[in-house]
């Protein structure tokens, strides 16, 4: 007589994953509400980040405010750089205890987008997770939709290994941040988006950190004439710190004007780097004939511009920017090479170190236009 | 009874239909989450009414001004 014997093992418990302090967005135009979120455990190809700084960006503010909606509730925050917690099984490139600076412009590898080199176009869902699978983060039952497949306002970032890269450790990790989103976006669009040529005149429009960041990347271009716009004199006066060769407050003078005054017949390249339509239309206003203006700014949803229609007959051109057409992978470690050897200016960028529970305050400065970034930081 | 069309306001893919044909929606109720650009991005009931038609399924691609949804009021 034959037996048969089962051994019945116990199934592994089925791993919630943390628990974490995150600043979650319920309703737009609300404050944040720091609570106590889940967060799930790595995927095959997911990398959970601790995060040691997180910048306060004004893009975060689009999303409050409503002008741009996005599924609630959420947890805002997208810039940020920080410690690799532990990583899926699939993932090599990254191991614990790594350094990286995170990104929103996460990417399949395998699209259109990507194999002819604009990666920060990929809009594959396959970044993120799909709506059968387990949210990335949750509280009990209730999804927490993932901002931008980040989410960096929390103690905790699960993300896509395609959403992250490696840098030197000897970065500091709060100057590493604002590399994630502004810094990114601003130089970005002065050497990718544009192609800003040495000795060419340049306005930017807008001097919050992406402005100043396009500025310090024209500088970096080598341009000769960079002139910054701006409402708030102390930004133009740090605009002045990155490069800017002229200054003009908008607020007291007819900024198109003045552009078109001081080169004498117009700029090769303006930047718009606030998201209005009037700034948009005066971008185009200071080109000179062949010109090209590039939009960074986010212009709110439903928004029109208008152009005048002869203009074109000048070979003007006009163009958006998304996260500054970026490789990061590439440009990431290259942008934290030229910060340690003193050509990307970011000490100056940085307002306040402040904490999570602070974040309502560091979104209100941010209203007021008047002070630079505040940047979260994480006890380690 | 009028029929409300509810448009995408952006180019991007479906990624969840929270919503079913049938169902009494409120002004503010959300009836799918796009995808564009990274970003999640709800279509809500612009009007109180019953969803009465669902023309698109999860991945799908949407156009801007794509009826994606109607409703009954």
């Amino acid at each position: 007589m034959r037996t048969r014997i089962m051994i019945v093992l116990p199934l592994p418990a089925i791993s919630n994953g943390d628990e974490m302090k995150a600043a979650v967005l319920r309703e737009a135009n609300q404050p944040l509400e720091i609570e106590e979120v889940s967060i799930s455990k790595p995927g095959p190809r997911e990398v959970l980040v601790r995060p040691l700084a997180a910048g306060v960006c004004h893009s975060d503010l689009h999303f409050m405010d409503g002008s741009y909606p996005y599924a609630l509730p959420t947890i805002l925050g997208h810039e940020s750089a920080g410690l690799v917690e532990e990583v899926g099984a699939d993932v090599t490139y990254v191991k614990k205890g790594d350094h990286v600076i995170t990104c929103l412009s996460a990417f399949c590898g395998h699209c259109e987008h990507c194999v002819t080199g604009h990666l920060s176009l990929c809009q594959s869902p396959e970044v993120g997770r799909m709506p059968e699978e387990r949210p990335r983060l949750h509280k009990g039952d209730e999804t927490i939709h993932q901002f931008l497949n980040l989410s960096s306002f929390a103690e905790l970032m699960l993300i896509h290994e395609h959403a992250l890269v490696k840098i030197r450790e000897d970065m500091p990790m709060d100057r590493a941040a604002l590399i994630g989103c502004s810094t990114t976006t601003g130089v970005g669009a002065v050497f990718h988006t544009a192609g800003v040529k040495p000795g060419s005149r340049v306005a930017v429009i807008g001097c919050g950190g992406v402005g100043l960041a396009a500025i310090n990347g024209a500088a970096i271009a080598g341009a000769g004439m960079i002139i910054a716009v701006d409402m708030v004199d102390a930004k133009l006066e740090i605009a002045k710190s990155l490069g800017a060769t002229h200054t003009i407050n908008a607020g007291q003078v007819d900024a198109v004007g003045e552009v078109r005054e001081l080169t004498q017949g117009g700029c090769h390249y303006t930047f718009e780097a606030i998201g209005l339509k009037a700034t948009t239309e005066q971008a185009w206003q200071m080109l000179a004939p062949g010109g090209a203006a590039t939009v960074i700014g986010m212009i709110p949803v439903g928004t029109m511009v208008e152009l005048h229609g002869v203009d074109f007959l000048a070979e003007k051109k006009i163009q958006g920017s998304n996260m500054g057409s970026n490789r990061f992978r590439v440009d990431m470690p290259r942008f934290v090479d030229f910060y340690l050897n003193g050509k990307l200016h970011l000490d100056q960028m940085i307002s306040r170190h402040i904490k999570l529970s602070d974040v309502n305050d560091a979104l209100a400065a941010l209203k007021t236009g008047e002070e630079a970034r505040h940047v979260i930081m994480f006890d380690q | 009874m009028a029929k409300v069309e509810v448009l995408s306001e952006v180019t991007g893919n479906v990624w969840k239909i929270t919503a079913n044909v049938g169902d009494m929606l409120a002004v503010g109720d959300v009836i799918m989450i796009l995808e564009s650009m990274k970003m999640e991005i709800p279509v809500e009931a612009p009007v109180p009414g019953k969803l009465v038609e669902l023309p698109v399924r999860e991945e799908d691609s949407v156009d801007e001004d794509q009826v994606v949804a109607v409703l009954e009021t």
